[in-house]
């Protein structure tokens, strides 16, 4: 009796089992993602917004390689003769063939770079497909949306048109498994950028209550920059004298030059009246990555607490572009190439140890030279003067000198850095993208190649005028000068267009040093071989290590496609650039 | 109604026997011999023993006490059995008691225990291996995979040193392009890793290797089952039985054989000549103006490297004034004067790492029930300073009788585990690590002390040294105060029905719980030149349930020659759910141990996530068939489905098929005294495999994260606002890879026993094979893309064992057994236009290749033909960047003329081609000695380590190498060992993948020595001990290799990414002292 009653009870449990677990089969193996959201969760205004953040978020090339950095200090900066890597051989020295001019379609920071921009281009096209899907948003904040997203699209390929040149053109129509990686690279896709850059400036608004958006004047002053790009020198010339007559800021303050040049690199001056569009950057976000992380490599080597930073002296500023602050009596540049030689080149310490006296150089420079270039002897920001070789982790292969530009100051760190990395050196200073300077140097251009030359004069000296304030020149402790800084304006009425050329480049130079625009200047004007052979053959002779035996060749103008691409796409889709 | 069951039933049995028995001596005229037969390992009685006259049909069987009786006369040879024994022939003498231990050993029955079911491994038509406890015991290790290395054939065991890292395995090569772990059942409970498991708990373990054994389960199957078995306790033991294991040993770091270093006067001569190959190299005059090594050609150094901000003093400095400095800015100050003797860095990290395991085990059991329950504690330190590990467990085993048809039982272990200063990531299976400690030993130069004057660690705030991290002072500080703990709870309950006799219900519930727990502390260190600016602190726990819910019915028969056995079931399980958190912050007030927590630092930064596991829903069915145990066929078949799939495909069918075939038990073979038994194995199955694939693969999703898709939007400088951005690109239709295994194999025992031969060919052919084809960069690269099933894998092999034993006197017996596994893998395809994907890459160079022909993780560069010359040579050749005399001179590959990326080629693989391991065992009298050597031939290292230590230029100024003395000179030519001494950089020296890192990594190693004693029963009896046993062993004591690095057997990262040194923690050798007790 009581083992049936058992057999009974057992089997009637066991059964239960396999009936109640097998009944619920459909459920049980469908398990929801965690922590994500689906398509649907994010058609409404407040997930096509989210999704915009992501597509600005982009802008910072966050997690990729620092070579892909927005201010393309490599690509625009290094390339252009201003600066080298820095450091050691060993050290990033993926970026060693780079700065010599022989990048391989393999180098890692290539496909690095392309990749970092096309995340920006899929999260602008993923705004545009979102955007359909969501009910909630009103016309006028559709117009918004869409401006911001496609003027976010038109920066990333103007990005990849100045460093590869042949890139695919992906819109919002094509994505997975519907032919995106069929769609072949080409030259031609400026009227694409100029038209999402148009539709920006046609469609934003002069201002938006957050000041880190792209209005109405940053889409204008993108735009003028493709038709300059593009040698459209009057539609150039028409959109920038709208921009400088009635541009404005996002916050609303009417576009003018920052009285202080070093003001433009403070981060508590961040969206100031320069500012057209920059990255913007902050700390205490949970992730450093909303800092400057691109930057953080880029500050003076062994500082400990008299510096900033703690890593790794990389970006050390050439001997060319230090010389290059040289002037004669009246302030103004040695525009005939003469400032790399003999008297003119700058004194330096280099071979010299922080332990030997050193005066520094007591000639005649731009004082713009001491915001742009640290070097021994000179006041260091609010830390320490630059004590020379102490601070450079190779002097003999990188050079005398440390970058100097968006480094943060001593009174600044842990309220304007973010201390939660594995250095100090993470500021959240923006890095502009696109300045009011910039601009009317470009405008100033335009003039030239038009034949406006008075215009073009009033503008560079406009810009002059600024660096001219003797008030924001760099002292020592005593309130002197820190070093023999004169500086001039051109008095003289430009009458010769080639020359008027010549100076407003080299003032984009002096200006813009740094800031990672050179390279993509010298392509664009077509000098690129002839500047920079001489720029080679002047670093050449000092560091040996680093550039013995570098040339520029024809074709080194753009970036190789890179070859993991052309494997994944095949050759016949991506097409490599000549001479690689 | 009489409570009955079953054994009572068979101790009649016996009984009936033993009467039987007891009538056959009364009919003869000699004395009454009397006594137990006990397990000489355990002090056990064996019930059931028998006891065989030799040359008569007289015999009798033991009693449940192991008591026996027989009536002999003295002279005669009792012959006595046991299943599973080696039987002993004992002759009678003088006395009348006659007690007998039989040990394990010979024609043992071994069964195979397949988690569903146990069947007797000589009708097993499938393709084990059976790992026995004794053995398992023998190497002290930690963790019981390391234990399985070279003692089963086609296991692949990659491990390394540091305690509390659980090994990765491979079972039969590489099926997958990842994820090829093998499923790991402990008592029929599947678990993720076997790091909880005390070693002296397990009874045995089971490796299933081909489909024919392994297909039962199915479609997580396919890397190989290994099935461990814990203890059980037997019924009916009379008492408690209580067994101490005890062991203590220590392990050395091994210092001497560590990579040797340039003493600092020798390491600022090579700067100096560093500094003179440049200038040759670049034409110039040269320059001596290292901030330490003096400005002559002849390098001197200083009287102190660094005196508060001064670099290579030479002279006296005021200490007094530097010491007030110091008291005025603490932390900042630092007067370093070198160390002539030059600093031992690995021997500062290291120490002589002691280890300590004790066991208490209590097992028995009554007519209804048996137990086992023990306690175990294991304190190991690792070899590198701060680095320890301890685990506590608890294991309680029962099974009681409910009726005489239903049982229940239940098998569960608490584990708490504590690890300290581990390396590497992945639970420190990932320890080569670029910025590891054993590598910052390596590129700290020697000059350098441990502690400045000032009694602060000393470090590179000494200029000319680069970067390192005194690394001391990174264990020490970073370390000393961290703790990192684990409390997990794994067990099951079953229940068992007798419906009728031999047909059984099983129902079982296990579940698996784990949370975690860490804190660590960083300190301020200014000492370094790219120093650790803050105070910080992180804390963090998670916590996951796992469950497992398995139903079978099962049914054995015999219906005269035809025996059959069928087995059903259903499972569901969930791989675990649960959640995580973990928060960082810097610079509290203070960093006393009693006030930091997550409130009281600065800019605090919190994450924290889910997970809700993968649910997997399957059905099965066994049936074995017999004919008068001649002929066996074997069919499997099981359907799982699986929540990493999406509803079209997430059910996979996955059968297998396989037949025996005793020859032996034809009559050709029955007459013959040299082939005691041959079976002939053939099977033919398919697996599944899915553990390559995220469990979101299906779906496409968008994700917040804070560092890739916030952005402070309003133009503040501090937070930002939430973005999202495309996380996932899904593939719905993705299924389960499938694996088509073939096996051939024999197994035959020869000349009764003396030897035991064991052969498997194996093919395995992996197809649909998950494979996450690279998307175009266009698509947006934060996406993750899809596993779909495209790629092909392919791996044969043959597996043999070997097993020879004999006695060389009637004293002296011996066992030899010795394993081999021969592996080839190959990718046999990935996808359309692709034939090759990458591995890491470390400080520019990117050593690996997985290509389509090739076997996984191949190392892929130049080939090096030697090195330049002379400026003619330079000239005449190729172009090829970076050029130069004295650098790599590469094989110009595709013959165009010029060295470029094109020009790369297969230079080795990481993937042994043949792996064995021999045990040799002799035992005399009561002394056992065992010896096991492991060894790895054909497989190649990548020595990336040599990337720091032997090129002047790869952070020039940090320590280098012994190689350097012959490094290039014109008189070395190609017998140099590295480049020419010098700073350039670039892929014609340290910035190129290449064949002058890939070394032989095969090694021979003496694994394990040992010496034990079994105390004599004489000695211990009066102690009231069953069992008394000494060993003294010796592990890893000898390795002979040609690999230039700390140790061959380089762990780190499996499948795609492996075989790349990059300061490696080594394998060093221990001496272990271990005591077993049985009361």
């Amino acid at each position: 009796m009581k083992t049936n009653f058992n057999w009974r009870k057992i089997s009637g449990l066991f059964m239960a089992t396999v009936v109640l677990t097998f009944s619920c089969k459909d459920d049980f193996l469908n398990v929801p993602p965690t922590g994500a959201l689906a398509n649907a969760q994010l058609a409404s205004k407040a997930g096509v917004e989210g999704a915009l953040i992501g597509a600005y978020s982009a802008l910072g090339a966050k997690n990729f390689t620092q070579v892909a950095a927005p201010n393309n200090w490599v690509f625009g900066s290094i390339l252009g003769g201003e600066a080298n890597k820095g450091t050691d051989p060993g050290d990033f020295s993926s970026i060693n063939p780079i700065q010599r001019y022989e990048t391989e379609p393999t180098s890692g920071d290539v496909n690095g770079t392309w990749n970092s921009k096309y995340e920006g281009i899929a999260r602008c096209n993923a705004v545009l497909r979102l955007l359909p899907e969501a009910n909630d948003i009103s016309a006028a904040d559709q117009k918004r949306i869409i401006g911001e997203t496609r003027f976010l699209r038109g920066y990333f390929y103007f990005e990849l048109k100045k460093i590869f040149n042949s890139v695919p053109y992906i819109d919002e129509t094509v994505d997975y498994g519907t032919g995106i990686e069929k769609v072949p690279n080409t030259p031609a896709f400026w009227d694409k950028i100029e038209a999402d850059l148009k539709f920006a400036y046609d469609n934003l608004p002069e201002t938006h209550s957050q000041a880190g958006r792209a209005n109405k004047w940053a889409a204008g002053s993108m735009l003028a920059k493709a038709y300059l790009f593009q040698k459209k020198w009057a539609e150039a010339k028409a959109l920038f004298d709208v921009v400088i007559a009635s541009g404005q800021t996002t916050n609303g303050k009417k576009y003018g030059l920052v009285a202080s040049y070093s003001q433009i690199y403070n981060a508590a001056n961040d969206n100031n009246e320069e500012a057209i569009f920059a990255v913007q950057s902050a700390n205490n976000t949970g992730s450093v990555n909303n800092s400057n992380a691109f930057d953080v490599l880029n500050y003076p080597y062994n500082t400990g607490t008299d510096g900033p930073g703690n890593c790794c002296g990389f970006f050390q500023p050439s001997f060319d572009l230090a010389n290059s602050f040289r002037t004669d009596a009246n302030g103004l540049p040695l525009l005939d190439g003469s400032y790399n030689s003999g008297a003119n080149a700058l004194k330096n310490d280099y071979d010299i140890e922080s332990s030997t006296a050193f005066t520094p150089d007591a000639g005649p420079v731009d004082p713009r030279l001491d915001h742009s270039v640290g070097r021994r002897g000179i006041p260091y920001l609010d830390w320490i003067a630059h004590p020379g070789k102490n601070w450079i982790r190779a002097q003999s292969y990188a050079g005398p000198y440390s970058n100097k530009k968006y480094v943060y100051y001593k009174s600044q760190e842990n309220t304007l850095t973010d201390g939660s990395g594995w250095t100090r050196g993470y500021s959240v200073m923006n890095y502009t993208i696109i300045r009011f300077g910039d601009v009317l140097l470009m405008a100033a251009e335009a003039d030239a190649e038009l034949g406006n030359l008075e215009a073009a004069r009033a503008k560079v000296n406009q810009v002059r005028a600024r660096a001219a304030n003797a008030a924001t020149w760099v002292k020592k402790p005593d309130g002197s000068n820190a070093a023999n800084y004169v500086i001039g304006l051109y008095n003289t009425p430009w009458t010769d267009k080639t020359a008027a050329l010549n100076a407003i480049r080299f003032e984009r130079k002096l200006e813009l040093s740094g800031e990672g625009h050179r390279f993509f200047d010298l392509v664009r004007w077509g000098i690129a071989k002839a500047e920079l052979t001489k720029y080679l053959a002047n670093e050449a002779v000092k560091l040996v290590t680093m550039f013995g035996g570098a040339t520029f060749r024809d074709g080194k103008e753009y970036l190789p496609i890179p070859q993991a691409q052309i494997d994944i796409q095949g050759s016949d889709v991506l097409k490599q650039n000549t001479s690689y | 109604m009489k409570r009955e069951n079953f054994t009572p039933k068979l101790i009649k049995a016996f009984r009936l026997v033993l009467s039987a028995g007891l009538v056959l001596f009364t009919l003869s005229v000699s004395a009454q011999i009397t006594g137990v037969i006990t397990d000489k390992a355990t002090g056990d009685p064996l019930i059931g023993a028998s006891i065989l006259i030799k040359g008569t049909a007289t015999g009798t069987v033991t009693d449940v006490d192991g008591s026996y009786s027989i009536t002999a006369k003295a002279g005669d040879v009792l012959n006595v059995s046991y299943t599973g024994f080696t039987a002993i022939e004992v002759t009678v003498g003088a006395e009348s008691v006659l007690n007998i231990t039989l040990e394990e050993g010979l024609l043992i029955e071994e069964v195979v225990v397949t988690g569903y079911s146990t069947t007797k491994k000589k009708d097993f038509s499938g393709a084990v291996s059976i790992v026995k406890a004794a053995e398992l015991r023998a190497v002290p290790s930690g963790n019981v995979e390391q234990q399985l290395q070279g003692r089963v054939s086609g296991v692949t065991v990659v491990t390394n040193g540091q305690p509390g890292t659980s090994s990765i395995i491979r079972v039969r090569g590489f099926g997958a392009l990842g994820g090829n772990q093998p499923l790991l059942i402990v008592d029929g409970q599947p678990v993720g890793s076997s790091d909880f498991l005390n070693p002296d708990d397990i009874e045995s373990t089971t490796v299933l290797k081909d489909a024919a054994s392994a297909s039962i389960y199915g479609a997580r199957a396919a890397n190989g089952v290994i099935v461990y078995t814990t203890k059980k306790g037997s019924r009916n033991s009379k008492k408690v039985n209580i067994t101490y294991d005890g062991v203590l040993g220590f392990t050395d770091p091994n210092v001497a054989g560590a990579p040797k270093m340039l003493n600092p006067q020798e390491m600022a001569d090579y700067t100096h000549l560093a500094y003179r190959n440049n200038a040759t190299a670049n034409g110039v005059e040269v320059k001596y103006n290292h901030p330490q090594y003096g400005t002559q050609a002849q390098a001197t150094i200083p009287d102190y490297l660094h005196a508060n901000g001064q670099n290579g003093v030479r002279g006296s400095v005021d200490v007094e004034a530097i010491k007030a400095a110091a008291l005025a800015s603490p932390g900042t100050v630092f007067l370093i004067k070198p160390n002539l003797a030059g600093t031992n860095w690995y021997d500062e990290i290291t120490r002589t790492a002691g280890l300590m395991r004790h066991t208490l085990g209590f097992s028995g059991g009554s007519e209804n029930s048996k137990y086992y329950v023990s306690l175990g504690m294991q304190n190991q330190d690792g070899i590198l300073i701060h680095n320890t590990f301890k685990r506590y467990s608890l294991r309680a085993n029962m099974e009681f009788n409910l009726t005489k048809r239903l049982r229940f039982g239940q098998v569960a272990q608490f584990t708490y585990r504590e690890i300290n200063g581990q390396q590497g990531g992945n639970g420190g299976i990932g320890v080569a690590d670029d910025e590891s400690d054993v590598l910052s030993a390596y590129r700290m130069p020697t000059v350098i002390p441990v502690f400045d004057e000032l009694g602060q660690y000393a470090s590179t705030k000494a200029g000319g040294f680069n970067n390192p991290r005194n690394p001391v002072r990174s264990r020490t500080l970073n370390l000393q105060n961290d703790k990192s703990f684990n409390a997990n709870g794994v067990g099951l309950l079953y229940a068992e029905f007798d419906v009728i006799k031999n047909l059984v219900l099983r129902s079982s519930i296990g579940a698996d719980f784990t949370s975690n727990f860490f804190k660590g502390y960083n300190y301020r260190y200014l000492g370094d030149s790219e120093p650790e600016a803050s105070n910080s602190f992180n804390e963090g726990s998670s916590n996951g349930l796992g469950w497992v819910n398995t139903n079978t019915v099962s049914y054995n028969f015999k219906i005269g020659n035809h025996g059959i056995t069928a087995l059903a079931g259903a499972e569901f399980l969930n791989t675990g759910k649960g959640r995580f958190v973990n928060g960082s912050g810097l610079n509290p007030f203070s960093m006393d141990l009693d006030y930091v927590n997550l409130n009281v630092v600065q800019s605090p930064v919190v994450s924290s996530g889910l997970f809700s596991g993968v649910n997997f829903e399957s059905v099965f069915a066994k049936v074995d068939y017999n004919l008068n145990d001649k002929y066996y066929l074997s069919g499997t078949i099981r359907r799982d489905g699986s929540s990493r799939f999406g509803i079209n495909s997430r059910y996979g069918v996955f059968p297998a098929i396989a037949g025996a075939w005793r020859l032996t038990g034809e009559d050709f073979l029955r007459a013959n005294n040299f082939i005691t038994d041959l079976k002939l194995r053939v099977g033919w199955g398919q697996m599944g495999n899915s553990n390559n694939v995220d469990p979101a693969n299906q779906y496409s999703l968008y994700a917040a994260n804070r560092g890739l898709s916030y952005y402070p939007i309003g133009g503040q400088n501090s937070g930002a606002d939430e973005g999202y951005f495309r996380s996932r690109i899904g593939n719905p239709d993705a299924k389960w890879e499938t694996t088509t295994t073939s096996n051939i194999g024999f197994d035959a025992t020869l000349l009764d026993g003396k030897w035991e031969i064991v052969a498997d060919l194996w093919r395995k052919n992996t197809e649909d094979l998950l494979y996450t084809v690279p998307l175009p960069g266009v698509l947006g690269t934060n996406a993750s893309a899809p596993a779909v099933n495209i790629a092909k894998m392919l791996n044969n092999g043959l597996d043999m064992l070997i097993i020879n034993r004999g006695n060389f006197s009637s004293d002296v017996t011996y066992e030899a057994s010795w394993s081999s596994s021969f592996l080839h893998n190959e990718i046999s395809y990935l996808a359309p236009n692709v034939l090759f994907f990458g591995g890491n890459g470390y400080r520019g160079v990117s050593p690996v290749r997985n290509a389509v022909g090739q076997p996984l993780s191949s190392f892929f560069g130049y080939k090096v033909l030697g090195y330049f010359k002379d400026a003619a040579d330079v000239a005449n050749s190729p172009a090829q960047t970076g050029k130069g005399v004295g650098r790599f001179k590469y094989e110009d590959v595709n013959g165009d003329g010029k060295i470029d990326a094109t020009d790369r080629t297969f230079i080795g693989n990481p993937v042994p081609k043949y792996t064995g391991g021999l045990t040799f065992n002799v035992t005399v009298k009561n002394l056992s000695f065992e010896t096991y050597l492991y060894t790895s031939i054909g497989n190649k290292i990548f020595n990336f380590s040599k990337w720091f230590t032997d090129f002047f230029g790869s952070f020039e100024g940090s320590a280098k190498g012994i190689r350097a003395k012959d490094s290039w000179t014109p008189a070395l030519g190609d017998n140099a060992k590295a480049p020419i001494w010098e700073s350039h950089s670039s892929v014609s020296t340290n910035a190129g993948e290449n064949s002058w890192y890939v070394e032989d990594g095969s090694y021979l190693r003496v694994q394990y020595l040992s010496i034990g004693y079994a105390l004599p029963n004489t000695l211990i009896k009066p102690l009231g001990l069953s069992r008394a046993k000494l060993n003294v062993a010796a592990t890893n004591l000898l390795t002979f290799t040609k690999y230039t690095g700390l140790d061959p057997g380089v762990g780190g990262d499996v499948d795609t990414n492996f075989g790349v040194d990059v300061g490696n923690y080594p394998v060093t050798r221990g001496l272990t002292f271990s005591l077993n007790l049985g009361f």
